[in-house]
């Protein structure tokens, strides 16, 4: 809903050295983007932009969760040896919750992350965001308190309370210090279990969140990937927009809020992880009288519906009159998060496009100054999810500059990775590991993460022995299957009267949109 | 200047077997330091609860101290420091952390130039010699410098050219000061960017690259012993010379509100407004931060009550802010809904502050705001990255580090009439400048 203040929110970020964002956030893992959908202003591994109150060199900081030393119990003087894990415990309740409970006492305070399984995918066709606005107003009314009197309360303990949704699943996530715990638990079941959507709140976020899509529109890489995702899966499955458009939004009734909310959040259907400064046996007890409440019902499964990847050319320019730049993705579908090449994936994309010395960085930025920043990521969902190079440039290099991201991925094929990057790339993800995983919000949405898509401990557990075990001819496999050469879609923001001559020859198929027509990309029969 | 930058005599705590118990009650941080016979300051602030370290290196230099027409410099300069030294030739050095499992960035702002490295603890020795290597001894590729210029003007670009709140904030800073060089951006004017020389960079090394003039702080898998002993090999050596010449131009008082009006196409109007306030180590700092939290932050904020919530004439209000050796700017920035005149959410913002001048803040609100200050504190502790981040920049703007871990404390310690006080003193309309930006769409005639 903040879409057009990403570039604030950075900034305020990076000033305060909040190494995460408050706002839920699926798991990932270096080296691999892996959110629920390309979210406005929540892209890993862009070089941050900052106003003119501070600017950076523009790193790919590696955001992504993971493991945590197995040193819990506090105080000890002693050097970890090896990453792992910390003992956590899976409570099913009566009513069906899955409650996971880490305890981790290196700071006075308790995360809260939690998943119910029905995302975007669930929205009725036309209303794409009935998912993310549900969430969004699960703390705007409950039956005892309003909107006012939840912020006032959360607010209060110096907490935090958010809630959205991407593609695959709704989530929400809490924080506040453990003194205020009975205080916090009670506002998330509020929330959780008695929200009662008035009506006068929905019409404020609805009008809130079509503006903030006209907001981040101002913004061509705020934007960008939505456009992507909606060509790349042509308006269906992960090409719907999770966070609605501006024509969706628009046609999202209460009735249809309070049905999503009432299929689909049910103890049945929802994980909940709770981390920090707790002792179990107390919180199990806590979360059994507070959530045990919650009346079991069974909720519909959602249909996902897997896409394959994509085969040909095609090109959709977004016109952005008042552009300087181009900003340019170029990509296919990639894999799920489940997918058993994902580790080596993430090795050679490290090499080719996740790291600063990547290949595409070093050609497009550290060779030829073109750009700020050239990247590559796969998004790794439940589903198949895509794989985009990302950069940008001024007008007159666009076709340079996509020439070039092109030479770059031909010459991936080519020459393969020579022993040095293989290893080099190792190195460099098992070292950035770590701290992906160090604080109890790292950790209850990566544990919440992880039962939702049935993967386990071993993620962290054998991190480095899954990255060590990568072979040459694993990376060479990888790349013939999961970096596309001949298929591909380009999608561009930019000034079209100065780059549509430069962008013809990338795909017989082109498709034109203006930014400030509504929507992204519905699709096209 | 700051005096408070002088050399001291090298105070050693010896640290021994760490043992970090972090509970609420009697949080202990134990942080060493150690000033090197240059006068370098280094702080080590031990966690072995992850196998990695992270390491901050602040220099005191930034966009105050340049001159017109090298505008930027210093930011440039940032960029070229990861471009070749002696030993680390260009390309080198990312390339060597990053095979060794690190990573790094910066940050330039109006007032410190900051390096960051992220790494395993096994790289600890070499990320020294690296970051000896670029402060002895760094070179400048022609080269280089011309790819780094396109690099930076990619960077401006994305950051003002197509980022409203970007182009709008550097106007505002631009009329807000017309004597202190904080008027201009940190990312240099264009023409200034297209116009640097080697020379320049030459100058801007000498002026602000003496180890006296830098504070590094290393928080997470390491002992004091270790760090001090490879500081004393790689950076003691280097010679110290003269700090950055004085920024001495003061900023005279604003005598009457200033107003700017930027058009351009857009899908939506945006408005800054900034008032004059004083450096961060000043006494003021804590009142004015907890006033900040009581009109802006949360939900249940002043601001987004008023504008968000019950007139619903904006999606968004934030107070911005930047640490600061000299008075500096508190920026006040609204996100007008579609269609809502910007002269709208600016009437509602004056009112709420007047509201805060006529009459004292709740109990309620000031205890809020202290919480909020309070789980800040943790949430900035709370990794390693963050400590080391903190630590200096308390270190470089109070002149302490310790003033970190008495933050709580002095935020406490702010009273309502404190509150009423600073929004009295610094927030009346002589001392403001008023941006806004106003969508204008040629092509479909809008208004």
């Amino acid at each position: 809903m903040r879409m057009g203040f990403a570039g604030w929110v950075e900034r305020v970020v990076k000033k305060s050295s909040k190494s995460e964002k408050q706002i839920p956030h699926p798991a990932k893992v270096a080296g691999i983007r892996d959110d629920r959908s390309i979210k406005a202003g929540a892209l890993m591994r862009l070089p941050a932009l900052p106003l003119s109150g501070q600017a950076g060199r523009g790193r790919y900081r590696v955001v992504g969760f993971a493991l945590v030393v197995a040193l819990l119990g506090g105080g000890s003087g002693a050097r970890a040896q090896k990453l792992q894990m910390p003992a956590h415990e899976k409570v099913v309740l009566k009513n069906g919750l899955t409650v996971l409970l880490l305890e981790k006492h290196s700071v006075p305070m308790i995360s809260v992350a939690g998943i119910v399984k029905a995302g975007g995918l669930a929205d009725p066709v036309g209303q794409e965001g009935l998912a993310s606005t549900t969430a969004g107003l699960l703390r705007k009314g409950t039956k005892t308190r309003t909107a006012q009197q939840f912020a006032g309360d959360i607010d209060f303990i110096g907490g935090s309370f958010e809630a959205d949704a991407g593609a695959d699943y709704s989530s929400f996530g809490a924080e506040f210090l453990s003194k205020d715990t009975a205080k916090g638990l009670e506002l998330v079941s509020d929330a959780l279990l008695h929200p009662t959507f008035p009506q006068a709140e929905v019409e404020k976020l609805l009008a809130q969140s079509v503006d903030g899509v006209k907001a981040a529109k101002d913004s061509a890489r705020d934007v960008i990937f939505e456009y992507y995702q909606g060509y790349l899966y042509n308006g269906k499955g992960y090409g719907r927009p999770a966070g609605g458009d501006e024509n969706s939004l628009k046609k999202i009734q209460r009735d249809a809020i309070v049905k999503f909310y009432e299929n689909y959040y049910t103890p049945g259907n929802t994980i909940m992880a709770v981390a920090g400064d707790f002792n179990p046996a107390e919180m199990k007890k806590k979360i059994e009288e507070i959530f045990g409440a919650w009346p079991a019902k069974a909720s519909p499964a959602v249909k996902e519906e897997a896409a394959g990847s994509m085969k040909g050319k095609k090109l959709l320019l977004v016109n952005k009159a008042d552009a300087t730049q181009t900003y340019f993705v170029i990509g296919n579908v990639g894999v799920s998060a489940t997918d058993p090449d994902r580790v080596a994936i993430e090795v050679v994309n490290a090499v080719f496009g996740s790291r600063f010395t990547s290949m595409l960085n070093e050609a497009l930025r550290v060779e030829s100054g073109l750009t700020y920043g050239a990247t590559s990521f796969f998004s790794l969902q439940k589903e198949p999810g895509p794989f985009a190079m990302f950069s940008f440039t001024r007008n007159e290099t666009t076709g340079k500059a996509m020439d070039m991201a092109l030479e770059v991925l031909k010459k991936l094929h080519t020459n393969g990775l020579t022993a040095e990057q293989l290893s080099s790339a190792k190195s460099y993800l098992k070292g950035q590991f770590p701290p992906t995983i160090e604080t109890s919000g790292q950790l209850a949405r990566l544990i919440v993460r992880y039962e939702f898509l049935g993967l386990d401990d071993n993620e962290v557990n054998q991190f480095e022995q899954r990255i060590d075990g990568v072979t040459p001819e694993m990376a060479k496999q990888v790349i013939a299957k999961h970096f596309p050469l001949e298929n591909l879609t380009f999608v561009l923001v930019g000034k079209s009267s100065e780059i549509a001559p430069m962008v013809k020859k990338y795909a017989d198929k082109q498709d034109a949109k203006e930014i400030s027509a509504p929507g992204f990309w519905a699709g096209t029969k | 200047m700051k005096s408070r930058w002088g050399r001291r005599v090298a105070l050693l705590v010896l640290l021994a077997a760490m043992v970090c118990v972090f509970r609420a009650s009697g949080q202990e941080y134990p942080v060493a330091t150690k000033t090197l016979k240059n006068g370098m300051k280094i702080l080590v602030q031990t966690d072995h609860s992850i196998p990695n370290v992270a390491l901050y290196t602040f220099y005191r230099v930034g966009s105050r101290n340049e001159r017109p027409g090298t505008t930027g410099l210093s930011h440039f300069f940032e960029h070229m420091m990861f471009n070749g030294a002696k030993k680390y030739g260009p390309g080198e050095l990312d390339k060597v952390m990053e095979s060794n499992g690190g990573s790094n960035n910066a940050y330039t702002t109006r007032n410190v130039t900051v390096y960051q490295d992220w790494f395993p603890r096994s790289a600890l020795e070499l990320i020294f010699d690296i970051e000896a290597d670029r402060i002895r001894d760094l070179s400048f590729d022609p080269k280089k410098i011309e790819s780094e210029r396109g690099v930076v003007a990619s960077e401006r670009r994305s950051s003002v050219d197509g980022q409203n709140e970007g182009l709008l904030d550097e106007q505002l800073w631009a009329t807000a000061f017309m004597a202190h060089t904080y008027q201009w951006p940190v990312l240099g004017w264009m023409s200034d960017i297209e116009h640097w020389t080697m020379e320049d960079l030459k100058h801007h090394f000498e002026m602000g690259y003496s180890p006296s003039n830098a504070t590094m702080v290393i928080a997470g898998d390491v002992t004091p012993e270790e760090v001090f002993a490879l500081a004393e090999k790689y950076l003691e050596p280097i010679p110290s010379h003269a700090p950055p010449p004085p920024v001495t131009t003061t900023e005279p008082a604003q005598l009457g509100e200033r107003r700017l009006v930027v058009h351009k196409p857009a899908e939506l109007p945006l408005l800054m407004i900034a008032y004059h306030v004083p450096q961060t180590n000043s006494p003021d700092f804590y009142a004015l931060n907890v006033m900040r939290s009581i009109l802006f932050q949360g939900e249940s904020s002043r601001m987004y009550q008023r504008l968000v919530d019950k007139d619903q004439i904006a999606l968004d209000v934030e107070s911005e802010s930047d640490n600061a050796f000299d008075p500096t700017l508190l920026l006040f920035l609204a996100q007008p809904k579609q269609g809502v005149d910007p002269a709208v959410c600016e009437k509602a913002i004056y009112e709420e502050v007047e509201r805060l001048q006529s009459s004292p803040v709740s109990d309620r609100e000031l205890e809020k705001a202290k919480n909020f200050r309070l789980a800040e504190f943790y949430r900035q502790v709370r990794t390693i990255n963050g400590r080391a981040n903190t630590l200096g920049t308390y270190e470089v703007f109070f002149g302490d580090y310790r003033k970190f871990f008495d933050a709580a404390k002095n935020y406490s310690a702010v009273t309502k009439e404190d509150v009423q006080r600073v929004a009295k003193v610094y927030f009346g309309a002589n001392n403001r400048t008023v941006a806004t930006l106003v969508p204008e769409n040629e092509e479909k005639g809008k208004p």
